[in-house]
């Protein structure tokens, strides 16, 4: 890896610590989720107010180098930044959004574009074509799926195959053949087709080259570190219930099988926040090619199924109250039931490590 | 007006009334009522109740001279698999279910001859007031009262997870009439109507979106004195003696096999059916599931022999209930971004991963948790020191 490639350590645990803090603008600490509540199955699916917040931070260029208008941070600190995001179930699209800040980086005709999409305009990228998968062929016609958060979205950054490269258009609201589906979490996706192809779009990149892939990689252990947050969240609800419930005389976390199931929980969670972090500490360090995208498989992997297991296991030991829509712990179980799988399924995930390591293990 | 059909039923032997049962099912449930992903309000079932009223069949349990078909135990489950087997949803049964066997079994003639009948008319819709706020698997810690206050009880408390309390115009209590007493013996059975002043419900919305829960307020609600059931203080030994054939209906395998169903047609379209891992999940489910079955049908046999089930069917409700949550985590599992999808998969109600996965949920919590069940195994069957 190369030295001016890898960051200083000292600097980059400053940057984390400094948008961990600055991550309580719009996820305050302490589990008031009111304000999330409000905003679910209605249309956007977020807060727009909230959403020029989040950009007037920085936030949707904090990948983005800093010679192109961004923060030029690295992937530790927008972990930290989603892991924060997530603990408090904060729907509005960084994630989606940084995404397609990153491909309208990676080609000087998208500059303008991307001053916008800095400035809070809600640029999203339609760029799969089926379910669970990683890979945009970038079809001319083929409709784009799972558009997160796309009832929201100003417009469209649609990968087009064109001579052999892979081009980006975008495509404003208006002329978008757009049909919005609600999600278990109270927001949506949305599916664009085209009209009568996706080549009328204006030319923002002329070759993603291997941008796409790079930031897709990105999101998705952007997306883990979400997960993360929130499947801490849920277990630290979990846990005070465990010490406060009582049933036959004494609170239920003194009983040993419930104690048993707490710890291993806690036991996935400390393997998810390690897999996460490391993966990022690795990005930051400079690691590339297979060895980039197996650290992220690996990290993606982890919180998805971890995420799942700590979430239904929160409702399950919080029992009848868990069930209810009005108790809190079920939203990270709505969360988890969608973004598990975004970015890639823990199978594909899976998969994906074992093709790009298939080296033995060391003993 | 029935009695001659229901002689001819029990005159038959199984496999014939099997196909009398079915035959019948097939010409009259409403098709657009079976496999409802959710529990039906009475707006929705009461329709098939009232043609079970009037074909005779609504009561299978009860003896004839009640008005009930006076199946055997044998001939009851036969009924029920047919049920199962069609889809049939479940009405608003707790009068059939519960306060008949108990008013047959504990109450006085006259709460027999008033309550009975309506029931099955399709009168009075009952709901079952056990679990409270700070009771539920410690139901015996329950502290809604009832005060002796000349010929009537006053009854103060909350109940909570009362299932189509919103539908319902009774409901059978259990409250605490003697708090002095050791917990369980202070308990009695008491029926109120929903009209009652100083009743208050309120539907609790839960993950699914749906109201089939309630919680049920009492504030100085007055009722007869005569509409205690038994004697003062048995209710929990009542209640506990009604909980017999729930214990096997929740251990039926018909949620898991209707699910795997689901998860084949799933694999199929997100094209991962033939693949070699989920091969091998697949069918290590539907052994499980195939297993499951076997192990049923033991316990069904006992009670075909006419004997009482032990506490052994605990593990029934644990490996149903927690297979068929394998398996919809199974379809989570597979179905990439269509997993968070809120409604059904291109309005395919066979696709919706998302809906099973939820409705799957409660099923290791309600009718005895998963952890209340292997207490059982552990200390009544393995007796376990503790």
């Amino acid at each position: 890896m190369s030295q001016a490639l890898a960051m200083d350590e000292s600097e980059r645990a400053d940057s984390i610590r400094l948008i961990r803090e600055s991550a309580a603008a719009v996820a305050p600490r302490g589990g008031d989720l009111r304000r999330i509540r409000a905003l679910r199955f209605e249309e956007p699916g977020f807060d727009p107010a909230v959403w020029r917040e989040m950009a007037d931070l920085g936030w949707v260029g904090l990948r983005v180098p800093e010679e192109k208008g961004g923060a030029g941070l690295g992937m530790g600190a927008f972990c930290a930044l989603a892991e924060e995001l997530g603990a408090a179930l904060v729907p509005e699209p960084l994630i989606p959004a940084a995404l397609a800040a990153a491909l309208l980086a990676a080609d000087p005709a998208g500059e303008a574009a991307l001053g916008q999409v800095l400035g809070g305009r809600l640029l999203l990228a339609g760029w799969q074509e089926r379910a669970d998968t990683l890979e945009a062929p970038g079809s001319l016609d083929a409709p784009r799926l799972f558009v997160p958060m796309a009832a929201g979205a100003e417009g469209f950054l649609v990968p087009v195959r064109e001579g052999g490269r892979l081009t980006l258009r975008l495509l404003p609201r208006e002329a978008a053949d757009l049909a919005i589906d609600q999600t278990q979490d109270g927001g949506n996706y949305g599916t664009l087709r085209a009209a009568p192809d996706f080549t009328g779009g204006k030319l923002v990149a002329a070759d993603l080259g291997g941008a796409l892939d790079a930031a897709l990689d990105e999101a998705a252990l952007a997306t883990s570190a979400y997960l993360l947050g929130a499947m801490e969240a849920a277990f630290a609800m979990t846990l005070a219930y465990l010490k406060t419930r009582q049933q036959f005389g004494r609170p239920i976390g003194s009983f040993q099988a419930l104690q048993h199931r707490a710890a291993d929980l806690k036991v996935q969670l400390s393997l998810t926040r390690a897999s996460v972090e490391g993966a990022a500490a690795q990005l930051d360090a400079g690691l590339t090619g297979a060895a980039r995208r197996a650290v992220v498989s690996r990290a993606k992997a982890r919180a998805a199924e971890a995420s799942m297991l700590v979430t239904r296991q929160a409702v399950q030991l919080h029992g009848g109250i868990g069930y209810t829509d009005e108790y809190d712990v079920g939203l990270y179980l709505r969360k988890a039931m969608v973004l598990a799988n975004q970015f890639g399924s823990a199978r594909l995930h899976r998969k994906r490590f074992m093709a790009l390591s298939p080296e033995a293990v060391e003993e | 007006m029935s009695g001659n059909t229901q002689e001819d039923l029990n005159a038959l032997d199984d496999e014939a009334f099997r196909r009398t049962v079915r035959a019948w099912v097939e010409a009259n449930y409403p098709p657009e009522l079976r496999n409802p992903p959710k529990r039906l309000h009475w707006a929705e079932n009461s329709p098939w109740y009232f043609r079970l009223a009037e074909k005779g069949w609504l009561a299978p349990g009860w003896p004839k001279e009640f008005g009930g078909m006076g199946l055997s135990p044998a001939k009851q489950i036969i009924l029920i698999e047919e049920y199962e087997r069609h889809g049939v949803a479940r009405t608003n049964d707790h009068g059939i279910v519960m306060v008949g066997p108990l008013l047959i079994q504990y109450g006085t003639k006259a709460q027999q001859e008033r309550f009975l009948p309506p029931i099955l008319r399709g009168e009075h819709i009952w709901c079952q007031g056990y679990s409270e706020p700070n009771s539920g698997s410690d139901l015996a810690s329950l502290r809604t009262e009832a005060v002796l206050d000349g010929d009537e009880y006053v009854v103060n408390g909350q109940k909570t997870w009362t299932t189509l309390a919103n539908d319902a115009n009774w409901i059978f209590l259990l409250v605490r009439t003697d708090k002095a007493a050791k917990k369980q013996e202070g308990i009695s059975f008491l029926l109120v109507p929903m009209d009652s002043p100083g009743i208050t419900v309120r539907p609790i919305v839960n993950l699914d979106m749906h109201d089939e829960f309630c919680e049920v307020f009492f504030d100085n609600v007055r009722v007869p004195k005569d509409n205690l059931v038994g004697e003062p203080n048995k209710g929990w030994t009542m209640a506990k003696a009604l909980l017999g054939f729930e214990r096997i209906y929740l251990g039926s395998p018909r949620q898991s096999a209707y699910a795997l169903v689901r998860l084949r047609l799933l694999a199929e379209r997100m094209g991962v059916w033939e693949e070699p891992d989920f091969a091998d999940r697949y069918a290590r489910l539907r052994l499980d599931l195939e297993d499951l079955k076997a192990l049923y049908e033991t316990f069904v046999a006992q009670l075909r022999r006419g004997e009482r089930l032990g506490p052994d069917v605990s593990m029934l409700k644990v490996i149903q209930s927690e297979l068929f949550q394998r398996i919809t985590e199974a379809m989570m599992d597979i179905a990439g971004e269509n997993a968070g999808l809120l409604e059904p998969m291109g309005g395919n109600r066979d696709l919706h991963p998302s809906g099973l996965f939820i409705n799957a949920r409660p099923c290791t919590i309600y009718g005895g948790s998963s952890e209340i069940q292997r207490n059982i195994l552990a200390k009544n069957v393995l007796e376990l020191p503790g």
